[in-house]
């Protein structure tokens, strides 16, 4: 049943939750990077003690872990389209393909101050245009590079 | 700890929705990305709607956090130059790794090996960015 994919009228109602149940909290507001921002910054300074983002990470992570457990195991072979495009000794690429679209993300997210879930979900509810700028750009270069991606494969 | 142990909580729900909702899969986000599947942004389109009005509606009843006691409320910010650049260094690596930050979280609980290397290239830009400017702003 865990492999049939969860109705999006379902999940998506769940997420809002997720980012209603921060607010009435702690006021505080749900985004990835910046749980990944915490987890960096307390670690580099030699400190475990995370607030409550870096413990939402922690949550996401098991999440996952949960997840696959009561599915008995990931859902899905292989990579996308890098394992469909890169095979044998090609894999080696993947990794490196993978690891510099990671700092893309990482970085990328930072700098606009969010993403997905921080200025696509979080600040489009806030109606924070800065966020409405940045989940329109976001969308609309994804979709062309995905386009200009199976255009070159 | 009541803070620690909120964040943990909503984070384990978000993680097992993300994961069963397939955002965790690359195949997922690229057939949305192609407009070859609506899924992505029906699921998106209900998020927001959901969160909008429930955020709205606690702000309207000033009410306050049940466990920092400020009352609800957010300042509002206006685009600039950094919101653009930095999302379409974002969407790039979205497109290209079919996966964003939190879906990136949850692939690695659910063991996929290949998001190691996304997971590390993450850690990797945001701490490229705060050494270039620790006074980091919110996300």
């Amino acid at each position: 049943m865990l492999h049939d994919q969860l109705p999006w009228y379902v999940g998506g109602p769940v997420m809002g939750l997720c980012v209603i149940a921060i607010r009435a909290l702690v006021n505080g507001r749900l985004g990835v990077t910046g749980a990944f921002s915490e987890v960096i910054d307390r670690v580099g300074r030699g400190s475990l003690r995370f607030d409550w983002r870096g413990w939402f990470l922690i949550g996401l992570v098991a999440g996952g872990g949960l997840f696959a457990l009561f599915a008995g195991g990931p859902v899905f072979e292989g990579y996308g389209w890098l394992t469909d495009t890169f095979h044998g000794s090609g894999r080696i690429l993947i990794a490196a393909i993978l690891l510099a679209a990671g700092v893309m993300i990482g970085f990328g997210a930072k700098t606009a101050g969010g993403c997905t879930s921080g200025n696509g979900l979080t600040g489009t509810s806030m109606l924070s245009s800065a966020s409405l700028a940045a989940t329109a750009t976001f969308f609309a270069t994804a979709i062309a590079i995905s386009f200009l991606i199976k255009a070159l494969i | 700890m009541r803070l620690r142990l909120a964040g943990l909580a909503v984070g384990l729900v978000f993680g097992v929705t993300l994961a069963w909702t397939g955002m965790s899969s690359p195949e997922v986000i690229r057939s949305a990305l192609l407009f070859e599947k609506a899924y992505l942004f029906e699921f998106f389109a209900a998020a927001v709607l959901t969160a909008t009005v429930g955020v709205h509606l606690l702000r309207r009843a000033r009410v306050r956090a049940l466990l920092t006691g400020e009352r609800v409320g957010w300042k509002p910010e206006a685009p600039a130059r950094r919101h653009v650049l930095g999302s379409v260094l974002f969407g790039t690596g979205w497109a290209v790794a079919d996966a964003c930050p939190g879906p990136i979280a949850t692939q690695v609980g659910q063991g996929i090996v290949w998001s190691l290397f996304t997971v590390a290239g993450v850690v990797l830009g945001i701490w490229l960015f705060l050494r270039r400017q620790p006074a980091a702003i919110d996300a």
